[in-house]
C-alpha cells in the first residue's frame, strides 16, 4: 500500500475512532481520507463479492434485509448500516472494516449508493452486483429529475457488473436494454393493481428509449406495472423472480414469491413488498439457496421501519413515515389511509422541507394525490407546519370538504386541537419533520 | 361566458407539479364568473389552436422540451399572432428557454428557439443549476419567489427583465425572466402562481379586460401569505450556508 494511501487509512480510522468516542457516526473521516488520497478507493483490498443498491426509495431498506440474510446465512458482511451513500460516507465505512493493509475483512462488501454518488464511488472499484430498484420524482431540488438521475447513474455502470433492476419501472429497466446476464425482478397481477394510472402526473406515459406513447396491461403503482411501447417494442422484461400473490388475513400477513417461497410480512405495502423482492433476488444471485433466502426474510422487522404508533391524549394515531419533495412515497401513504375503513382523520405536516439543506420549494405538493382522500369518509384534516398554506391551497384546489380541513401554523397548536379525537388519527410527514410530533405525543408497541 | 386555457403539452412538460398553475388560473377565471374550458395539447397532435384566453407551458425533460420545441416550431406562426393579439400566456421553468434565439445542448446542437426573445441558452448534463431565487422586475420593482431547477444558464440575457436578487443554491443566473405583451416567460418552476399571487392578478385581468368583463378584486389570503413567509424566509437566508 502507498504511503499516501496509508496515511489516509490511518486517518480515517483515527477519526473515525475519535467520532466514535463521542457518540457520533458520520461522514467526516471519509472526508479526511479522500482529501489526503482522492482514489484511496483503488488501493483497497476488496472482497470478490459484492453487492450494491441505488435509486430513488427503499435503499436503506433493501441493504438492510441483504445484510441480515447474507449474515443469517453465515457470511460476513461490511456495509454503511449508518446510511452514509454519498462517496465520503463509502469511504468511511469501508476503511473502517479494513485492517492497516487496506484488506476488507469480510466476504462480501455491501452498499447502499445514493444515486447522484454512485459515479464517483464506483470510478474506483466496481460492485459484482449493482441493484437498481426505482427511479421516482424524488429531492428533486437536488436530484433535477428522474431522467437525469437516469444519465448520472449510467455513468455508474461498468460492463463487469451485473445488473438487478426493477422490471416494472420503465425508466431502471431500459438500463438492461441490450445487455447480457441481466436479472430482473417484478411483481405479476396483484389484487390491489389498477387498470389506470391513478397519479396526479404519469411518468410511464412516454417511452423512455423512443419518446413515444406506452401502454400498460396493469399497474402497480403510479409508473410501476406492466407496459409496452407501442412504437419501438420496449416492455418490461421478462422476469427472473417474480412477487406472486399478497396475503393479509386476520392479523396475518405474508407475501410469495415464485408462487413458492412464502415470507411472512409486518405488513403488505408494495413498496415494501418490491424491497423484500429485491433483497430475495440479490441474495439468490450471489448463490443463497431460494428456500434460505426467503426463511431468512420471513418475520423480519426491519430497524428502520418506517411506522409509529401513538397516542395523543385521548387520540389514537400512527406516524407513516413518507418523504417531502417525493410524490410517490406520499401517495403510498395516502393509499394507507384511504385503504382503512376505520373512522379517521389525517394530519399532514410539512415544516422544513429537508433536514439537510434549506428549500422553500414545495411544487411536488401538487404531484401528490391528495385528491384520492375524497374516495373514503374522512372525519378531520390538518395541514400544519412552515408551509400550512401552500398545503391549504393544494387542498382547496384538490376539491375537499373544506369544512374538514384545519390549517395550523405548528405542530404544537395542531396537536392541541387534535388529542380528543374519537377518529384513528394517521399523521404523514418526513424524517425533517417527525420529531416535533413524536416529542410531543406517546409512543406505543406497534401492533 | 366561457374561457379556454390551452395547456400546452401537459402529459410532456408538467415535470414539478406545473399543473398547479393552470388549477389556480381556473378556480380564480371560475371567482371572476367564467366558465373555464381546459384543453391539453400532445407533441403528437397535428394541430394547435392558439384560439385561447390563455396559454400555459411548464418544465420538462431536457429530451421532452427538446421535442416539444420542435412541435411547437412547427407552429411558430400562430403562436406569434397569438402574442401580437395579446393572449395572456406564462411559460415556466425550462419551457421559458424556447422563447428565445435557441438552445446549445449538452452535446453541442444548437436549437433553433422561436425567437420572441433574443436570449439564448447553453446547456450541460453534468449537473443541475438547483436554488432557491427572489427575482425583481426591473421596471415595476415586483418580487417573484420561487426555485430554478434547470440544466443550463443564459449565454445571452439580451431582453431578460428580473434581476437575480438573492440566489440559494447552485443557480449561477443575474438575469432572468422575459415579457412582451401578456406573455411572461420565467425559470421558476412549479406552481409560482400559487406563491407569487401578482402574476396571477396579472393574467386574470388581462383576461377579463380582453373579454370585456370588470374585473373583481378579490383577496387570496393563503397565496399572498405564502409570498411573504417565502420571500421574507429567503432575504433572511444566508446564501451560502445551506448550500444542496
Amino acid at each position: 500500500m502507498k504511503i499516501r494511501a496509508f496515511t489516509a487509512l490511518v486517518v480515517c480510522k483515527a477519526v473515525r475512532g475519535l467520532a466514535k468516542l463521542f457518540g457520533r457516526g458520520s461522514s467526516l473521516p471519509g472526508k479526511y481520507a479522500l482529501k489526503i488520497c482522492p482514489d484511496i478507493l483503488a488501493h483497497l483490498e476488496l472482497p470478490e463479492l459484492s453487492i450494491a443498491v441505488t435509486g430513488s426509495n427503499g435503499k436503506t431498506s433493501s441493504v438492510e434485509m441483504i445484510a441480515h440474510v447474507l449474515q443469517n446465512n453465515g457470511y460476513k458482511v461490511a456495509y454503511n448500516k449508518e446510511g452514509s451513500n454519498q462517496i465520503e460516507g463509502v469511504v468511511t465505512f469501508l476503511l473502517g472494516a479494513s485492517n492497516m493493509k487496506g484488506k476488507v475483512l469480510s466476504d462480501i462488501v455491501l452498499l447502499e449508493a445514493d444515486e447522484r454518488y454512485a459515479r464517483h464511488t464506483f470510478k474506483y472499484f466496481h460492485p459484482k452486483y449493482l441493484v437498481i430498484n426505482n427511479l421516482y420524482r424524488d429531492q428533486m431540488t437536488r436530484n433535477g429529475h428522474p431522467e437525469w438521475i437516469k444519465s448520472i447513474i449510467g455513468q455508474a455502470i461498468y460492463d463487469d457488473m451485473t445488473l438487478i433492476l426493477n422490471a416494472d419501472d420503465p425508466l431502471v429497466a431500459s438500463f438492461g436494454k441490450d445487455r447480457e446476464g441481466t436479472i430482473y425482478f417484478g411483481a405479476r397481477i396483484l389484487p390491489g393493481d389498477k387498470l389506470r394510472n391513478e397519479g396526479v402526473y404519469d411518468d410511464g406515459k412516454y417511452c423512455p428509449i423512443c419518446k413515444k406513447p406506452m401502454k400498460y396491461e396493469y399497474y402497480h403503482y403510479n409508473h410501476i406495472g406492466k407496459f409496452k411501447c407501442l412504437h419501438c417494442g420496449f416492455s418490461r422484461p421478462k422476469i427472473d423472480h417474480a412477487l406472486t400473490e399478497t396475503k393479509d388475513e386476520n392479523g396475518k400477513a405474508s407475501i410469495t414469491i415464485d408462487d413458492k417461497y412464502e415470507i411472512s410480512v409486518f405488513f403488505t405495502g408494495i413498496y415494501h413488498c418490491y424491497n423484500i423482492l429485491a433483497a430475495f433476488t440479490a441474495a439468490t444471485a450471489i448463490g443463497i439457496e431460494p428456500e434460505k433466502v426467503a426463511s431468512s426474510l420471513s418475520g423480519y422487522v426491519l430497524k428502520s421501519g418506517r411506522i409509529s404508533d401513538f397516542t395523543l391524549g385521548k387520540t389514537q394515531g400512527r406516524l407513516l413515515l413518507s418523504k417531502h419533495e417525493n410524490s410517490v412515497s406520499y401517495d403510498r401513504s395516502i393509499d394507507v389511509v384511504v385503504g382503512d375503513s376505520r373512522k379517521k382523520s389525517v394530519m399532514i405536516i410539512v415544516d422544513a422541507i429537508s433536514r439537510k439543506y434549506y428549500t422553500s420549494d414545495s411544487s411536488w405538493l401538487w404531484d401528490i394525490n391528495f385528491e384520492k382522500l375524497k374516495e373514503t369518509e374522512i372525519d378531520k384534516i390538518f395541514l400544519v407546519g412552515q408551509y400550512c398554506d401552500d398545503l391549504a391551497v393544494r387542498f382547496d384546489l384538490a376539491g375537499i370538504d373544506q369544512d374538514k380541513v384545519q390549517v395550523y401554523e405548528t405542530v404544537q397548536e395542531a396537536a392541541d386541537n387534535c388529542n380528543n379525537l374519537d377518529s384513528y388519527l394517521y399523521v404523514i410527514t418526513c424524517f425533517s419533520d417527525k420529531e416535533k410530533i413524536l416529542s410531543i405525543v406517546t409512543r406505543r408497541e406497534l401492533t | 361566458m366561457t374561457v379556454k386555457i390551452l395547456y400546452l403539452y401537459a402529459d410532456f412538460m408538467n415535470l414539478y407539479g406545473d399543473n398547479g398553475n393552470v388549477r389556480i388560473m381556473q378556480r380564480r377565471l371560475e371567482d371572476q364568473g367564467f366558465n373555464v374550458v381546459i384543453e391539453n395539447s400532445t407533441v403528437y397532435d397535428d394541430d394547435i389552436d392558439f384560439d385561447a384566453d390563455f396559454v400555459y407551458m411548464g418544465s420538462g425533460y431536457e429530451s421532452n422540451r427538446n421535442l416539444a420545441l420542435a412541435h411547437l416550431s412547427r407552429f411558430k406562426g400562430s403562436l406569434l399572432r397569438a402574442v401580437v393579439n395579446g393572449v395572456p400566456m406564462l411559460f415556466t421553468g425550462n419551457s421559458y428557454d424556447l422563447l428565445g434565439k435557441g438552445i446549445t445542448t449538452a452535446d453541442g446542437t444548437f436549437l433553433e428557439g422561436l425567437g420572441i426573445f433574443n436570449y439564448s441558452f447553453k446547456e450541460q448534463l453534468e449537473k443541475r443549476y438547483t436554488g432557491d431565487v427572489v427575482l425583481e422586475e426591473v421596471a415595476t420593482k415586483d418580487r417573484f419567489v420561487g426555485f430554478v431547477n434547470r440544466a443550463g444558464i443564459p449565454d445571452s440575457t439580451e431582453d431578460m427583465c428580473c434581476d437575480a436578487i438573492k440566489v440559494i443554491g447552485n443557480v449561477p443566473i443575474t438575469k432572468d425572466a422575459a415579457r412582451v405583451h401578456n406573455l411572461l416567460g420565467i425559470s421558476l418552476i412549479g406552481p409560482v402562481l400559487l406563491k407569487n399571487p401578482n402574476l396571477a392578478e396579472f393574467f386574470v385581468s388581462a383576461i377579463c379586460n380582453r373579454k370585456g368583463i370588470e374585473y373583481k378584486e378579490i383577496f387570496y389570503p393563503r397565496s399572498t401569505r405564502s409570498h411573504e413567509k417565502t420571500l421574507k424566509a429567503l432575504l433572511e437566508t444566508d446564501a451560502g450556508k445551506k448550500a444542496r
